[in-house]
């Protein structure tokens, strides 16, 4: 397992090196550069003026000879700085974005497998039973509702129609970040004002979650539920208990695993339409931000990033998969 | 006590906000890339909003665009000598200066006073090529010479139109010099503009981001904190100079803005009481009379008549456009004939955007009032058509010489309120045989190198979108004919319906030149009749800004003029703490 580990990690540079190729082109390709925002709506500036900011920005260079330029850069480690923001770019995605997505995206994976594991499972074991229909009603209604109208529906109950009905006393902030508490008022009283604007967010993104995974899980079960290994497991006379969790959900969880392997990178490329709906600031917002403002080195650190992690990820998927399953060996 | 009292603000979700501690929380929608960047690389509105309570002018400009001093002892006028036009024996203005006079309170944030060497630092800087300033209009041609150690004058050579109503900023000397001078070491031979704007950025990152706030201010409020994607704070400069009225512990103490991308969200928070008032940058108009109807005394709506001006331009210059005689005043003006503006901003807005017939703006001093108005006239829309020669197809379309009169008309993509624009008027061209196919794109596209300045290889027939003129400035450039974007000037210049009037390019040339207000107003009249009569843009109306504030939040005010509510900061403050009104909303 090990051999065939370090071989992927081998295959894996040639291809982010692609990667950073495609990304670069495809945000390069994009009509217009950040020199046109400087001037538009500016009848006094002059071809002159143009031409130097052009040159100021490397957007007199064709893209290529910008790839090279920020490629032997960014092996020497620097990734260059945000032209918004005038700080470094790594600086910006780890230090001022990361973070809070991932305080935003963790909990919402983490609670919404806890919850959603067990939900379908018992959906699974009691199938077309008046729970399972109502559990796989839900869950169909929670997956197909769009982000952006729930977010708003909940900015309005929560924000607006509660607050109004109770008299203030049960409220949750219309979106941001948090910071009403000052720090002298004591960390828990900080983490509650937190965990306060946290709470819709969280709420939205955990309720997406939980109704793909259920359903994933219900599927997963049933699936496993009618293998022959299970049916010898009955016939020899297990528990049922011992049937279920010894031998069905083991093999079930597989293609869970897969999932959420597969969406740990976009844990850290954070939710774009509930961080937009919440003004919360995470790193999908940052990097729609980017892209739209033409802020290139903050497009290829974010990018980057997140290829990284997919194939990394990918790999430890892979692995994963024959400790699930001892079917599975990597020799 | 404090945790308690946090506590029960947490418990009941209101924002530790308002008269209670005398703070004052601001709802934007922008997030500004960088704060006090005295050389403005970069132009967005926010910055400068949030740039003015932290940073003090020479001299400013009120909500009625009379001049005040605030560095300055006093305004600089010609006829108090402080403002000096130099002419040549044929009687041309050859250069123009003005002199000011540092007030002797004027400090920074560290108690240093402001001298002279701040503004010519400030100069120095933005005069300097390695240094990334959009344009420097007009500052090449400005030197300052320091009298004293409180006066300087600042020349124009050759002379700047508007000298008497513009100021230098100063930049703080004493703080800055040393990182700009290893700048300027670190770039002195470097060639590669690209490698020197690295070095630049890093020199001004030491003073304007998040994580290295400005290390002194000169305005009413200083910087104490800066949370990335969440919210500003500032706190009262207690070496600030201008004292309002009955003291300044009467008035607002801290300013927080909140950062609130999702203009649904912020719109959201003004109704769940969660800021005091909303920036200039913050709310659609939509928004604002949605918001309007739900007020209750809570909070009032603001639409405040502003210098942006929404318009269609014409192309005129595409072999599509000669065919379809876009290039023929007669038919632009019957285009217009044909439309309801009225009826539009009425639908639309309220009529609180008013119908524009002009590109000049009503509040500017060159404004001419008696322009043609073109209100719906579908008949006399029709008689220019004839007189064409287009007339009605089987189909109801115009039509005139196997072609029909069918037009391309496009805008920024997303933008709710122009694409409701263009469906009215869609559908009113239709009532008069002119068929308007809408084709809309990213504002990256529409506003990039390949669309609007493209105009002679025929992209558009009609382009809606708006332009942002200060009233003080107008001086007409947006249709001269140098602006018209050529393969030969680089696709520069903004005169995209390429119109070309040759008495307009003289007038033109004349008004830069003409520094005697009277004299400019009679040339600049000429101008717009001009203009009015060949409408190689149609005009629509002229936008106001939206923003609401809470009862009681006074001296939160801003005009055409000002920009800003950020404008007199100082006097900021709540009635019920004792602050004076002294700017009352228009």
């Amino acid at each position: 397992m090990a051999t065939y580990a370090f071989r992927r990690v081998l295959q894996m540079i040639p291809l982010l090196l692609v990667i950073s190729l495609v990304i670069y082109l495809l945000t390069s390709l994009q009509p217009g550069d950040p020199v046109d925002q400087l001037t538009f709506g500016n009848p006094r500036i002059t071809p002159e003026d143009i031409a130097r900011l052009k040159a100021a920005y490397g957007l007199d260079q064709p893209w290529w000879t910008r790839y090279l330029f920020w490629l032997r850069q960014a092996l020497q480690g620097d990734l260059g700085f945000s032209r918004d923001f005038n700080i470094p770019a790594v600086q910006f995605i780890f230090q001022q974005r990361m973070p809070n997505t991932l305080l935003l995206t963790v909990p919402a994976l983490i609670l919404s497998t806890l919850i959603a594991v067990p939900l379908g499972i018992y959906s699974a074991i009691r199938q077309y039973s008046l729970p399972d229909y109502v559990l796989t009603f839900l869950s169909f209604v929670a997956f197909s509702a769009p982000v952006f109208w729930v977010g708003a529906m909940a900015l309005y109950f929560f924000a607006i129609f509660l607050p109004n009905a109770t008299g203030g006393v049960i409220s949750l902030p219309p979106g941001g970040l948090g910071g009403d508490v000052p720090p002298e008022a004591g960390w828990w009283a900080v983490a509650l004002d937190k965990l306060r604007y946290l709470a819709l967010p969280l709420m939205i993104l955990m309720l997406r979650e939980v109704a793909v995974t259920t359903r994933f899980m219900r599927a997963s079960m049933l699936e496993v539920m009618t293998q022959d290994f299970i049916r010898t497991a009955r016939a020899k006379g297990l528990p049922s208990r011992r049937v279920l969790y010894k031998h069905a959900l083991r093999n079930a969880l597989v293609p869970i695993l897969t999932i959420m392997g597969l969406s740990i990178p976009g844990l850290f490329g954070g939710a774009v339409i509930t961080e937009t709906v919440f003004s919360w600031p995470g790193m999908g917002k940052a990097i729609l931000d980017a892209l739209v403002s033409k802020d290139f080195n903050v497009v290829m650190v974010s990018l980057m990033l997140l290829s990284v992690l997919t194939v990394v990820f990918q790999l430890v998927t892979d692995l994963a998969y024959a400790v699930v399953d001892p079917r599975i060996r990597y020799s | 006590m404090k945790k308690i009292l946090s506590l029960s603000a947490f418990l009941l979700g209101t924002a530790l906000a308002g008269p209670a501690n005398n703070s004052l929380v601001v709802g934007t929608s922008q997030e500004p890339p960088n704060v006090l960047d005295y050389w403005a690389t970069n132009n967005l509105a926010i910055s400068t909003e949030v740039n003015n309570y932290m940073a003090a002018a020479l001299i400013g400009i009120d909500n009625e665009g009379d001049l005040y001093p605030e560095i300055a002892a006093t305004v600089p006028t010609l006829a108090n000598g402080g403002y000096k036009v130099v002419k040549n024996a044929a009687g041309d203005v050859v250069r123009n200066s003005v002199t000011y006079t540092i007030r002797p309170d004027a400090k920074w944030s560290d108690g240093r006073a402001i001298t002279p060497a701040d503004f010519q630092f400030w100069l120095k800087v933005q005069n300097d090529e390695r240094v990334p300033v959009p344009d420097r209009d007009p500052w090449e041609n400005a030197k300052i010479t320091v009298a004293d150690k409180d006066t300087f004058t600042i020349t124009y050579d050759p002379p700047y139109l508007f000298a008497d109503q513009v100021s230098p900023s100063a930049a703080p000397a004493h703080i800055m010099n040393a990182a700009w001078n290893a700048f300027d070491a670190a770039t002195k031979n470097q060639k590669d503009a690209k490698a020197v704007n690295e070095q630049w950025t890093k020199f001004i990152g030491q003073f304007t981001t998040s994580r290295n706030l400005p290390k002194v201010v000169s305005g009413p409020f200083r910087p104490t904190s800066w949370r990335p994607g969440n919210s500003l704070s500032m706190t009262r400069n207690p070496n600030y100079w201008r004292k309002p009225q009955g003291g300044e512990d009467k008035y607002v103490q801290t300013v927080t803005y909140r950062f609130i991308p999702n203009t649904n969200t912020l719109k959201v928070n003004v109704l769940s009481g969660q800021i005091d008032a909303v920036s200039s940058v913050g709310l659609t108009f939509d928004q604002a009379l949605d918001l309007q109807r739900s007020a209750r005394n809570k909070f009032n709506v603001y639409f405040v008549p502003g210098a942006v001006w929404e318009h269609i331009d014409v192309n005129t210059r595409s072999p599509k456009a000669k065919d379809l005689d876009l290039d023929d005043p007669r038919m632009r003006q019957a285009l217009l004939l044909s439309i309801d503006r009225d009826a539009l901003v009425k639908a639309l807005f309220q009529g609180r955007q008013p119908v524009s017939n002009n590109f000049v703006n009503p509040l500017s001093r060159v404004y001419n009032e008696n322009v043609r108005d073109y209100n719906l006239n579908v008949a006399q829309a029709k008689q220019l058509f004839t007189q064409l020669g287009w007339k009605p197809g089987s189909d109801g379309i115009l039509e005139k010489g196997g072609k029909k009169l069918i037009l391309s008309f496009g805008t920024t993509a997303g933008n709710t309120t122009r694409e409701r624009v263009q469906q009215i008027l869609q559908n009113q061209w239709k009532q008069v045989g002119v068929q308007v196919n809408i084709q809309n794109y990213p504002a990256s596209v529409f506003f990039g190198p390949d669309f609007l300045s493209k105009g002679q290889e025929g992209k558009w027939d009609l382009a809606m979108y708006a332009w942002t003129a200060n009233p003080i400035f107008e001086q007409g450039d947006l249709f001269k004919a140098d602006g018209i974007p050529t393969a030969a000037n680089g696709y520069s210049g903004q005169n995209y319906s390429g119109w070309n009037n040759a008495e307009y390019n003289r007038l033109h040339k004349q008004a830069l030149t003409e520094f005697n207000l009277a004299d400019r107003i009679k040339l600049m009249d000429r101008m717009q009749t001009l203009w009015s009569n060949e409408v190689p843009s149609l005009p629509l109306y002229f936008r106001a800004n939206p923003y609401t504030k809470v009862p009681g939040l006074v001296n939160y005010t801003f005009s055409a003029y000002s920009l800003y509510p950020s404008w007199d900061a100082y006097r900021i403050g709540w009635a019920s703490r004792g602050a004076v009104e002294v700017n009352k909303q228009k």
